[in-house]
């Protein structure tokens, strides 16, 4: 019975709603766009509880750290008092944002601490750039060449000086990356196929834990 | 020669960044304007609103969070100004949480600009969770997907969605995206579905990775980056943050260049000079700038 749950029934329900919703795209019946939408909101459900795991799991992960009192472990403090407070002063505004507590903290902390953390990016480019890169090889010296183009041909003093440098940057982008990214994108979208099939069928069982 | 060029490869980064903040700070203090060149893609977003009849259902969804405000938010506002400028009928929402309170903001302070009415002219819809099944849903059956607006109003008896069931009755979708679920999700689970017109909008790091989109006509235009926002206010005559950014972006970008044929140079001139500021242990805050000098060898790694 237990192999049944563990194995059996999900390996019976992968197959099941796997080819019947690869079939389902191609039947434009009522009763098969019906099925479409029921399943599509059992899958929000569904993803509704995944949050709470991934919650359950944040909490675990760093009730870890602080008992443990790794290298950090404050920090792991700090992200239980951030998320108990917010998610008080939340339920205390009863969801609503405009003018209350929950909307300050949205805006003055995490709209804030997010810029912040993605602004510093750009210090630490220019830091790279001046350090790291460099034509130590012929495909280091076509990478510097293609960003220097690119980062001169996309602003516009780059354009006021060199009207020529736009549209090559354009062509670098609509041209050399396109092709380059379309072949990324197939090899992508045939292995993401190859790997459906392989779930479906049963021949990928990672998904059903280690000790399958 | 040699040893100048090794003293300024060991340069503290902290001048680095003090540069950078210098070009950031200067070009927005004192702006120069210089023009923008306008790129089809961008047009051709601009051209697809131009020719929608008013009353058409336009729908934005604002798929980012306050990391990419910089490049996103801009591009959002020229966005919605067009929409109502074009009176169209606005459709918003987000596909991330933590998105949702910066949406609304942008959402409901352009359209009072315009004194267009919530529920009248425009929904904020606000987000729902699912990801990419969200998109499904809402081809499927918008109200079951959003069965209320951020607001708590029913979908159903809001005026500015009357006679849209699904996404099918929808005439253009813009994604505005820093990521995944984004313009690529809206392709994959609507557009090739559900059947509507869509073009997107996202940050400069994303965009090259779909222009194979825009060439097969999957997706009708791309806003790329901060560039974009300031090629769309260009084309709506808006002065916005997008063009306010670019003296500061060419600024930026043109001591990054600098920098990188200095560092080039002055590994010509002084190639036994090790920089190990990433790799190295003393790679952290404070005033060492973990560099030594070492062998021609240990420089190749």
């Amino acid at each position: 019975m237990t192999l049944f749950l563990r194995r059996t029934l999900p390996l019976l329900l992968t197959f099941l709603f796997g080819v019947a919703f690869a079939v389902q795209y191609y039947i434009p019946h009522p009763v098969s766009e019906g099925a479409l939408t029921e399943i599509s909101i059992w899958l929000r459900i569904i993803l509704g509880f995944a949050m709470i795991l991934g919650i359950a799991s944040l909490c675990q992960v760093h009730y870890a750290k602080i008992r443990t009192r790794v290298a950090g472990w404050g920090y792991s403090l700090v992200v239980y008092f951030s998320m108990l407070i917010t998610v008080a002063v939340g339920l205390w505004a009863r969801g609503q944002e405009t003018g209350t507590g929950l909307g300050w903290i949205y805006t003055y902390t995490l709209l804030a601490l997010q810029g912040t953390m993605f602004s510093i990016l750009g210090f630490f480019v220019a830091s790279a750039a001046f350090r790291a890169f460099r034509a130590r090889s012929k495909e280091a010296t076509v990478l510097l060449v293609a960003a220097i183009l690119m980062m001169f041909g996309r602003v516009p003093l780059g354009e006021y000086l060199v009207p020529a440098a736009g549209p090559l940057a354009g062509w670098l982008l609509n041209v050399l990356n396109l092709a380059a990214r379309r072949g990324i994108i197939i090899g992508i979208s045939l292995g993401g196929i190859a790997t459906s099939i392989k779930i479906i069928f049963g021949i990928e069982r990672s998904y059903l834990g280690g000790r399958e | 020669m040699r040893e100048l060029a090794g003293k300024l490869l060991r340069l503290d980064r902290r001048a680095i960044f003090v540069l950078i903040a210098l070009a950031t700070l200067i070009p927005l203090l004192y702006p120069v304007g210089l023009p923008i060149r306008v790129s089809p893609e961008v047009r051709r977003v601009f051209d697809h609103i131009e020719s929608l009849p008013a009353g058409s259902v336009f729908l934005l969804s604002l798929d980012f969070d306050p990391a990419s405000k910089p490049e996103l938010y801009p591009m959002a506002v020229a966005l919605l100004n067009h929409a109502f400028r074009r009176d169209l009928r606005v459709v918003t929402m987000t596909l991330w949480v933590s998105g949702t309170g910066m949406a609304e903001k942008v959402v409901s302070g352009v359209a009072s600009e315009y004194g267009k009415r919530r529920g009248l002219d425009y929904a904020f819809l606000g987000y729902s969770p699912g990801g990419a099944n969200v998109i499904i849903n809402m081809g499927q059956d918008l109200n079951a997907a959003f069965p209320a607006d951020h607001y708590g109003e029913r979908t159903a008896d809001l005026p500015v969605l009357r006679g849209i069931r699904s996404l099918r009755q929808v005439n253009y979708v813009v994604s505005l995206a820093a990521g995944t679920p984004g313009v690529e999700s809206w392709y994959v689970y609507g557009k090739e579905k559900y059947g509507f017109e869509l073009g997107g909008g996202v940050t400069a790091v994303i965009a090259p990775g779909l222009y194979p989109f825009l060439d097969t006509g999957q997706i009708n235009g791309l806003i790329g980056g901060l560039r974009g926002a300031a090629e769309y206010e260009t084309l709506i005559g808006m002065k916005g943050k997008g063009m306010a950014g670019m003296d500061a972006q060419s600024a930026t970008h043109f001591i990054i260049i600098g920098l990188i044929l200095l560092c080039n140079l002055f590994y010509v001139v002084a190639p036994g000079t090790v920089v190990r500021s990433f790799d190295g242990p003393q790679d952290g805050p404070g005033p060492s700038t973990g560099l030594r000098t070492g062998s021609p060898q240990e420089g190749q790694r």
